[in-house]
């Protein structure tokens, strides 16, 4: 029972965690924490996601979180836009730039983002500063974890080209 | 060979379907939908095109298989609009 405390405090303090660093944080063997796990999620106290070829654990309550959480992460240049905006806020064009994304790329995901609440944009003169919006250490702790498939790659590279359709640079 | 060719087609084109199936799930992105119903029609007709030259269909389906032309390419004209 104090084995299975300690693993529900653990997704309370890092909600988003993953079972691989579940185990390797807490020390416990696979079997153990899979039926300890299976036990969490049957009282209702916890809940998981898949995402790409993981999955994220959560605390009961944190559902429309989570659901926010994994369609932010789920495209490649959402993924490396939120992890430059961790470095400090940045203006749509250095965006664009540093990833070498279109302009019309970077304006639709940023607009994905603002949406959820993860980004937030200020207007400073004649251009828009885009800042994290999330606590940057859950944002990061999914993002590490994050193994997209091939499918889900495709499928990213088609999204950034129809995105970028119209772009003149 | 040329059974093979048209089943390599299908294959491609049902392969492109459900990575642009995926693309919609992600953005609902109305271009990626369009590309989802173009190529799911470019399947559809090379199907139509398969059984023909199998000989399961025996009648002359040519306007069914130009229609389903048509429609793909309409198609894909809308998901490269620029909006």
């Amino acid at each position: 029972m104090e084995r299975r405390n300690e693993i529900l405090k653990t997704i309370m303090q890092k909600p988003g965690i993953t079972f691989r660093q579940l185990a390797r944080e807490l020390g416990i063997g696979i079997g153990d924490l899979q039926y300890h796990l299976r036990k969490l999620e049957k009282d209702g106290v916890i809940f998981s996601k898949k995402l790409g070829k993981r999955r994220y654990i959560f605390p009961q309550g944190f559902e429309e979180e989570a659901q926010k959480l994994l369609i932010a992460i789920s495209t490649e240049s959402r993924r490396k836009i939120l992890l430059l905006l961790m470095e400090g806020p940045m203006s749509q064009g250095e965006i664009a730039s540093l990833l070498k994304l279109s302009q019309p790329t970077v304006s639709y995901h940023m607009g994905e983002l603002k949406k959820l609440g993860i980004v937030k944009a200020e207007e400073k003169g004649r251009s828009v500063i885009y800042s994290l919006e999330y606590d940057p250490e859950t944002i990061a702790r999914i993002i590490k974890e994050y193994r997209p498939s091939i499918w889900e790659s495709l499928a990213d590279s088609l999204i950034d080209l129809l995105t970028g359709i119209g772009d003149e640079e | 060979m040329e059974i093979i060719l048209a089943i390599i087609v299908l294959i491609l084109s049902l392969i492109l379907a459900g990575v642009s199936f995926i693309a919609y799930k992600k953005s609902h992105l109305r271009p990626a939908l369009y590309l989802l119903v173009a190529f799911i029609l470019l399947a559809v007709k090379k199907m139509v095109e398969l059984l023909q030259l199998t000989e399961w269909i025996k009648r002359d389906l040519g306007w069914a298989i130009s229609g389903l032309e048509i429609i793909f390419l309409v198609l894909f004209v809308l998901a490269l609009w620029r909006r």
